[in-house]
């Protein structure tokens, strides 16, 4: 592959795979406001207006940024400050660094050369997703503890506490989903789950790993600290470890949780619901199962995929979204019991069975 | 017939009084109050209102009480259904042609015709007929304003000029309905004790041009005093606001109303003593200690006194006590007037106090109740000063200081300028080395000394006051000193820490123990005494 | 002690009543999600349509888009208060402090003077409402003689930047004006939606 095609996809991915993100966690913080007015009966944020249009709200969004950017950047008098203004930088960095190994797409053939679809096809994917995620509780405890204030303090440790209860949960379920699927590079598991079974069924993991999905879901819910999960930020009463940010490292706080959304979405499609996979969509274009197909051109084939995954992910976002606005928050004794006594013996369950069924298979 | 009292039955109850009491007072002394218009007992009877109806066992009708005179074993009902009905048929009589005032009405609240309608009226209306319509807020004189719709006709007000103040000014006009009330053709009502018809009258047809829609009454507090206006210490009942200042003017005070009190005044005060309240919070109030020259704004107490006492005492080491004179108010209390003796007299040895100023030509003793010298306590004053002071002419000190032999003087609470006017005041002033004034206002006399001190008026402080006749009576606090201002007591009291001498107790119980225990006059007295004996009636010393 | 008992009673209560499928929870939490989920695409095909300008009116959203929409007010509603003018245009108020007296919060102040026509005796010199201390009990408007004071203008959003500015005078108190009267068929029609 010539250098310069080689620097520009992996600039253009790179930023693909920022923008992606984010692009879609400012439309979750609108959709935090309206789609929980349009669940509820109501009309929801449509007073800011721009040219005497409220354009459904997003211009609150804006107004937000703005407020957000020209409020005071307050550190408490007794706080660390380097440690006061690293952690929403930590946070933030960790959680969209792991965007890194997310296959977005299969890949595209330009000018001959084949670019894969993700910034980093490490063989270790889905550790690295593994590692990164453990890395954002950082933010969250320095966070709290740099603040010299006991409530953040709690916040913070709150915030570890369940992180690591939850994390374990995931890796357990993760490791279910690898055997099932035989890799751990996350690209190859997509590619695993695009076959069909009988010809007609996807074979995506949520099939063979319905319970493993399940757990991921909920864990990954908890990773994200929102509602039904937010006690470490306690969002209904800022009394978590963001209780001394404000403007923008607040925003911050409030940004990655948009991204944890995001990522947890695409993580669990990724390998629970066949990545950017398209049932019946092979390279050379659709193929009926009752027979037939349309022939499509592989590049077209392959956007296709992308818009595949963003939908999937997009619904993933919403479902999360949905959960947030019906369920009330759980107490921190019912959150560790669920971790602890729940989610974790029956992902540990699920890696025994599902190994015996792939010793017995195989 | 012939024997000196009379036992007749009231309501059930027996009750003795001398014969020739009248039905009504009869009453009165069991505690039943008939209800009356025209009554007074300081005037003589009319029997025009017919409210005071009761049944008399015997009698054909019921029969007014006011008049009837109480008989041995008479049997009197006040309150059984003929006298109910009488009494209720006879409101309604009043108040046919009453107009429906009450809103702007300043009598609301103290009207006798609303009083005894909740009380003995509520009766459904039957008038028909339109109401009489006749002159409404027509001035009848300096003080008091006639609205001839709300007037009932008791004509106590025309008894009251013909009997009281025997001036005669007012009578009532026309007949049947068409009768009015009113002053004479080319007579104004404006006799020295014209107030006095405002208080009489039962309803609000006479009313008070000054007190004239300034608050309504049920916002007043009262508390009972004396009138510092003259020699006479007429007995007053002071109303007053406490909240909802922003009724009155923002003053406190809101009106003098005389107090019955039968060796005193009787029911009366006069024109004068009712509207002196004005100046209890007038505009010339001294609110802050003031030094006049140089940096003279608000030193507050602890400063000021600790300069006047500075300047006392080196004017004295270097000019001598000789130099200086005291000029005391004659209507300051019993107790400041022992405390200043005991501060100047027996601390400073300052033997010039003067306190006596001769009325004026204008000022004579009427038949009443006026008395010429216009000093409150000028007895208190000639009892406490007069065996110690060499100068009790105020005239003696002012020659001394045109001679140049007094050199200070320190003035309380009294202004020179009215006896001896201003120009000479400030021209005597001008030779002085130190002066001082303690008192309640700023006028010619307080503008010309140098040290300021604010100190109550008679309504902010309590303390007793000798009258005239030697009678020596006791007025309580109504209203906390305005500004900065302190009692007299207390402001002797503080000069006489700076000066580091003999404490002054600031509790006039307590220096008035201390004077009755030298003073002659007071010997025998005990404030507590006064105290409880001052609302009816209080001790005349023996 | 007590309170224990009452959290164990209460927990043996919550027990009884769930069911082990509810306790299970998750399939709660789907049944939950359904009803949000019902509600969220329901109310979103009326967004749309009335986005698209097909239907004007939310028909499942009863949100009123204050203050561009206010709600028909109760004909009784005691609203901000206003000084009624005599025929020829001065204040009917007489100043008599009956209002003053009977307001519980306090928020009355009049200042009477002699009137200034011969037909009138006595009148308000000032008169101030503080709207700050107002209750909107209307005791004001039950103890005046001379309906001289309403509360029927039908303002409700009195808002000011000081408290001094929540004192209104005589002078706005009587440029006020009563509120449209509604019709019997308006007033059908607001009892209709307040019982539903």
């Amino acid at each position: 592959m010539n250098a310069v095609l080689y620097w520009t996809s992996t600039i253009a991915k790179s930023a693909y795979i920022l923008v992606f993100p984010l692009t879609l966690a400012f439309f979750l913080a609108w959709a935090e406001r309206k789609q929980s007015a349009v669940m509820q009966d109501r009309i929801g944020a449509n007073r800011a207006k721009f040219l005497g249009r409220p354009f459904l709200g997003l211009v609150h969004m804006v107004c937000d940024a703005v407020k957000m950017f020209v409020k005071e950047d307050f550190v408490p008098d007794s706080g660390h400050r380097v440690l006061h203004t690293l952690a929403p930088f930590l946070a933030m960095f960790f959680a969209l660094i792991t965007f890194a190994v997310i296959p977005f797409g299969y890949q595209l053939t330009i000018a001959g050369e084949t670019i894969g679809l993700q910034v980093a096809d490490l063989n270790v994917g889905i550790l690295f997703i593994f590692a990164m995620a453990s890395l954002g509780v950082y933010g969250m405890v320095l966070a709290g503890w740099s603040s010299n204030n006991n409530y953040a303090l709690l916040g913070g440790i709150r915030a570890s506490a369940q992180m690591i209860s939850y994390e374990i949960c995931i890796g357990m379920t993760i490791i279910g989903a690898i055997l099932a699927l035989g890799t751990l590079s996350m690209q190859d598991l997509v590619i695993r789950q695009g076959y069909h079974y009988f010809g007609w069924l996807p074979r995506w993991g949520v099939l063979l790993q319905p319970l493993g999905f399940l757990l991921f879901f909920i864990a990954g819910i908890a990773e994200t600290k929102r509602v039904p999960f937010d006690m470490p930020e306690g969002e209904s009463e800022i009394i978590g470890f963001n209780l001394e940010y404000s403007s923008m490292k607040f925003a911050m706080f409030l940004f990655t949780d948009f991204i944890e959304t995001v990522l947890i979405a695409a993580v669990t499609v990724t390998l629970f619901f066949g990545g950017w996979q398209i049932p019946w969509l092979f390279e050379s274009g659709f193929v009926w199962p009752w027979g037939g197909g349309w022939e499509i051109h592989p590049n077209v084939v392959n956007i296709l995929r992308m818009a595949a995954f963003a939908a999937k992910v997009t619904f993933f976002c919403w479902l999360m979204m949905a959960i947030r606005w019906t369920l009330p928050r759980f107490r921190y004794d019912q959150l560790m019991d669920l971790g602890w006594k729940w989610l974790l013996p029956l992902s540990l369950a699920n890696i025994v069975v599902t190994a015996l069924v792939v010793l017995l298979v195989n | 017939m012939g024997s000196a009292t009379v036992k007749l039955t009231i309501d059930g109850r027996e009750v003795e009084v001398p014969s020739g009491t009248r039905v009504i007072e009869a009453a009165k002394k069991l505690g039943i109050e008939i209800p009356h218009y025209c009554y007074h007992p300081a005037l003589s009877i009319a029997g025009s209102c017919r409210m005071c109806l009761v049944e008399i066992e015997k009698f054909p009708k019921p029969a007014i009480s006011c008049h009837t005179v109480a008989a041995d074993g008479m049997v009197v009902h006040t309150d059984s259904g003929v006298a109910k009905q009488a009494r209720a048929a006879m409101l309604e009589f009043l108040l046919a042609n009453h107009p429906l005032d009450c809103p702007i009405c300043d009598q609301a609240g103290e009207c006798k015709l609303q009083q005894y309608y909740m009380t003995v009226g509520q009766y459904d209306s039957a008038l028909l007929d339109n109401k009489v319509k006749k002159s409404k807020a027509k001035i009848i004189g300096p003080h008091v304003m006639l609205d001839s719709e709300r007037c009932i006709l008791c004509s106590r007000c025309v008894r009251f000029t013909d009997e009281i103040s025997k001036s005669h000014e007012l009578g009532i006009f026309n007949r049947g309905d068409h009768s009015e009330l009113s002053n004479y053709p080319g007579m104004s009502l404006d006799n020295p004790y014209s107030g006095n018809v405002v208080d009489i009258c039962p309803v609000g047809a006479l009313t008070d041009r000054d007190f004239r829609f300034k608050v309504r009454v049920w916002y007043l507090d009262s508390a009972p005093s004396i009138c510092h206006g003259c020699a006479r210490g007429c007995n007053i009942r002071v109303d007053y606001l406490t909240r909802r200042l922003h009724h009155n003017d923002g003053k406190r005070i809101a009106r003098f109303k005389p107090r019955f009190n039968p060796e005193v005044n009787g029911h009366w005060i006069c024109d004068a003593g009712r509207y002196s309240y004005k100046t209890l919070e007038d505009e010339d109030r001294l609110y802050n200690p003031r030094v006049t020259d140089g940096n003279g704004d608000n030193p507050g107490w602890n400063a000021i006194t600790g300069r006047i006492a500075d300047a006392l005492s080196s004017h004295i080491s270097e000019y001598g006590v000789g130099s200086v004179a005291v000029i005391a108010s004659a209507s300051m209390t019993n107790e400041e007037m022992w405390a200043a003796r005991q501060l100047f007299y027996d601390g400073l040895k300052i033997e010039k106090i003067a306190w006596r100023i001769p009325p004026g030509p204008d000022d004579i003793d009427d038949d009443l109740l006026i008395r010429a010298d216009k000093n409150a306590n000028t007895f208190g004053a000639e009892q406490i000063f007069g065996p110690m002071t060499h100068a009790a002419d105020v005239q003696q000190v002012l020659d001394k200081i045109a001679e140049g032999k007094i050199k200070a003087w320190i003035v309380l609470d009294r202004d020179l300028s009215p006896a001896f006017g201003e120009e000479k005041i400030r021209k005597l002033t001008g030779g002085l080395k130190f002066s001082l004034y303690a008192g309640s206002h700023l006028h010619a006399t307080s503008r010309s000394c140098r040290f300021l001190l604010p100190t109550a008026v008679f309504t902010e402080k309590e303390g007793t006051i000798t009258n005239f006749s030697g009678r020596v009576q006791y007025f309580p606090l109504v209203v906390p000193p305005l500004g900065d201002a302190l009692p007299m007591l207390e402001a002797l009291s503080r000069l006489s820490a700076a000066l580091k001498l003999e404490p002054i107790s600031t509790d006039p119980g307590a220096v008035f123990t201390a004077l009755a225990g030298d003073i002659a006059h007071f010997k025998g007295t005990s404030y507590a005494e006064l105290i409880k004996r001052w609302a009816p009636i209080s001790k005349i010393p023996s | 002690m007590a309170v224990q008992n009452i959290i164990k009673v209460a927990a043996r209560r919550r027990e009884a009543t769930l069911g082990f499928w509810e306790r299970v929870y998750i399939f709660e939490v789907v049944r939950g999600l359904w009803i949000t989920t019902e509600h969220f695409v329901g109310n979103l095909y009326y967004h749309i349509l009335k986005l698209f300008g097909i239907i004007k009116v939310h028909p499942l959203t009863p949100t009123i888009q204050y203050p561009e929409e206010q709600r028909t007010l109760a004909p009784r509603l005691r609203t901000l208060h206003r000084l009624v003018r005599r025929e020829d245009g001065s204040p009917r108020c007489v100043a008599c402090m009956m209002c003053e007296t009977v307001c519980p919060a306090l928020c009355i102040k009049i200042v009477a003077a002699e009137g200034d026509k011969p037909q009138i005796e006595k009148r308000p010199k000032s008169f101030d409402i503080d709207m700050g201390r107002c209750i909107f009990c209307g005791y004001c408007v039950e103890a005046c003689p001379e309906d001289a004071i309403r509360m029927d203008t039908g303002i409700l959003d009195i808002a000011a930047y000081s408290r001094e500015g929540m004192v209104l005078d005589i002078d706005t108190l009587l440029s006020l004006q009563p509120a449209q009267r509604r019709t019997d068929k308006e007033v059908d029609e607001l009892q209709r939606r307040l019982l539903q």
